[in-house]
């Protein structure tokens, strides 16, 4: 774009300034919450609602810590994550190296069979899903949330890792075979060393979206000692004129880790959450 | 290497846990949601088959076309805002020539990671009656224009919109930034040499050949909006009366709540079609042949 470039040195001041003004208007609120999970209440309300705290009072954090079973909410949050991530990841690059590398005549259906899942919006299978998890016991612990969130990142994943192995040449698996290795080490050792960056991009976004699954957490997770995050939070809706700064806290707490990744890996975030176009549109 | 590729056993192992888990917990659920629409079922027994009863039923329901309503509301300004401002920052920002370029991307995309639980707290934070930071501002600057943003029927499904704008702006900001930089440059260079003014070339080249991003822009926030549930689940719990309502959100009331679960799926399958039927129509207005550049 270098003729842009050269272009809006001279000029544009509008833009510019439309451009700093909307970062504002992005991130000051985040640093609200920031400012006010170090005030109190007397503060937050009266002597300084917009600037930087004049007090760090970081007891919110550890009443948030302490009172408001945050850990908890955390460690269910780290534990669902985690378990979607390796299980989908798992599934989804198996079956799509066999979809896409191996010979066998069902393919092209079991692949479209697959595609289909991305088109379906999650609100629509809810009512039946909340009745299948039920009924196979699962209501009211982590698999009601593990199993369909892999079953859910399953089909973009897939499709993902499918691209991926299309493009990988045939002489690979010649030459693995003809040096007498098996499938499964072809898969392992020559496969999944090569597709590694798709690895990591799917690890990025299926943390995320199970991180931050809001939906069908709500409907399937009733237990207080098994909610994640964004359902506990919840319960600081009727907190509010109580105790500001403590729900500030906690959520700065939930936000961290996400935000942390983001910040370090602002490209490969922004990458994986929006792969999605290039095979979707 | 037939032999090698065709191994009957490794594509069992390869292929078997992926399908059974998706076919159990998504293929299966598609099909009940339909199946589930035609009967009057309390999630619990079989339930009677009622024929499209529910679906008469819905058309009759006041708080139904509430919901349709909203939803194409929430869809509409999601959807203009989003794409709007999206469209002049990523324009804006791969003119390449602004210092911070690196700090303000971030900015745009940061909300896009926060969990919507969070998004909707803070913006709830912000829109208090009482000690409100919205308020707050027009009490600073001297504007007597104070409310309670989200207890009126009638603003509320426009304040929560605005929260979903401003949480996905980035989203489509990134994916219009990364259109962008895929148009090869010798056709601006070309319109340069021709006269063209910036503008012109945005307007006349660039937007045109990005109009593939901004199909699955379009795409994703019409479904997105007219999917639209946690926003008001967290905010205004439908209210004030049905007046935050939306589909998947009045399907959650009827299996959820009032165990209906029939109904509910009726309604989710209303759902299913008005979303292929957003992306019928902007497939067929956006981007018919793919752009081979």
């Amino acid at each position: 774009m270098a003729w842009l470039i050269t272009k809006v040195r001279k000029n544009n001041l509008p833009v510019t300034g439309f451009m700093w003004l909307y970062a504002i208007l992005s991130v000051y609120p985040l640093l609200w919450m920031i400012f006010y999970s170090l005030k109190n209440n007397d503060e937050i309300f009266v002597t300084n609602p917009f600037g930087f705290p004049t007090n760090l009072r970081f007891e919110n954090y550890a009443s948030a810590w302490s009172k408001y079973n945050v850990p908890v909410y955390f460690m269910n949050s780290v534990i669902v994550a985690a378990a979607t991530v390796v299980g989908a990841i798992i599934l989804a690059v198996m079956f799509s190296y066999a979809a896409a590398r191996l010979q066998w005549r069902l393919r092209g259906i079991a692949h479209t069979y697959i595609m289909v899942g991305m088109f379906i919006p999650i609100q629509v299978i809810m009512i039946p899903l909340a009745i299948l998890v039920r009924d196979f016991h699962l209501a009211n612990t982590y698999g009601a949330l593990i199993v369909p969130y892999i079953a859910f990142n399953l089909s973009f994943t897939s499709i993902v890792f499918y691209g991926f192995f299309r493009s990988i040449p045939n002489e690979l698996e010649e030459s693995a075979c003809i040096d007498g290795a098996s499938i499964y080490r072809t898969f392992f050792s020559i496969m999944l060393p090569i597709i590694k960056p798709a690895l990591a991009t799917m690890v990025i976004f299926i943390f995320l979206n199970s991180w931050n699954e809001f939906t069908m957490a709500v409907i399937l997770i009733t237990k207080e000692s098994l909610k994640t995050l964004p359902l506990g939070l919840l319960f600081f809706q009727g907190q509010f004129t109580t105790d500001w700064g403590a729900m500030g806290a906690a959520m700065t707490i939930a936000s961290l880790p996400t935000v942390l990744i983001y910040m370090l890996f602002s490209e490969q975030v922004e990458n994986a959450l929006t792969v999605g176009s290039a095979v979707k549109g | 290497m037939k032999k090698f590729l065709g191994n009957k056993l490794a594509i069992a192992i390869f292929t078997l846990p992926a399908l059974l888990v998706y076919t159990i917990m998504v293929f299966y659920p598609i099909m009940q949601t339909f199946f589930r629409s035609l009967y009057e079922w309390d999630g619990l027994t079989e339930g009677t088959f009622i024929g499209l009863t529910n679906y008469k039923n819905l058309f009759a329901d006041s708080v139904f076309h509430t919901s349709v309503y909203n939803g194409l509301i929430f869809a509409a300004i999601i959807t203009v805002t989003q794409i709007g401002i999206a469209s002049i920052l990523a324009f804006a920002i791969a003119d390449g020539a602004i210092k911070g370029r690196r700090f303000l991307r971030i900015s745009y995309f940061i909300p896009v990671v926060l969990s919507i639980t969070v998004v909707c707290q803070l913006w709830l934070s912000i829109y208090n009656g009482e000690y409100g930071l919205m308020n707050k501002l027009f009490e600073v600057l001297g504007i007597d224009y104070q409310q309670d943003w989200l207890s009126s029927g009638k603003s509320a499904i426009f304040a929560i919109a605005f929260v979903n704008a401003w949480q996905y702006m980035g989203y489509h900001f990134a994916l219009l930034l990364a259109g962008v930089r895929s148009v090869p440059e010798q056709y601006m260079e070309a319109a340069r040499i021709d006269g063209a003014t910036k503008l012109q070339a945005i307007r006349k080249i660039m937007i045109p050949m990005m109009a593939e991003t901004y199909k699955f822009c379009l795409v994703f926030a019409v479904t997105g909006g007219l999917n639209a549930f946690a926003n008001m689940y967290i905010m205004t719990g439908g209210g004030p009366g049905t007046s935050t309502y939306t589909l998947t959100y009045l399907m959650y009331r009827s299996a959820f709540r009032v165990g209906e679960f029939g109904y509910g799926s009726a309604a989710a399958a209303i759902l299913v079609i008005e979303c292929l039927l957003a992306t019928l129509i902007i497939n067929r207005l956006v981007a018919r042949e793919r752009i081979i550049y």
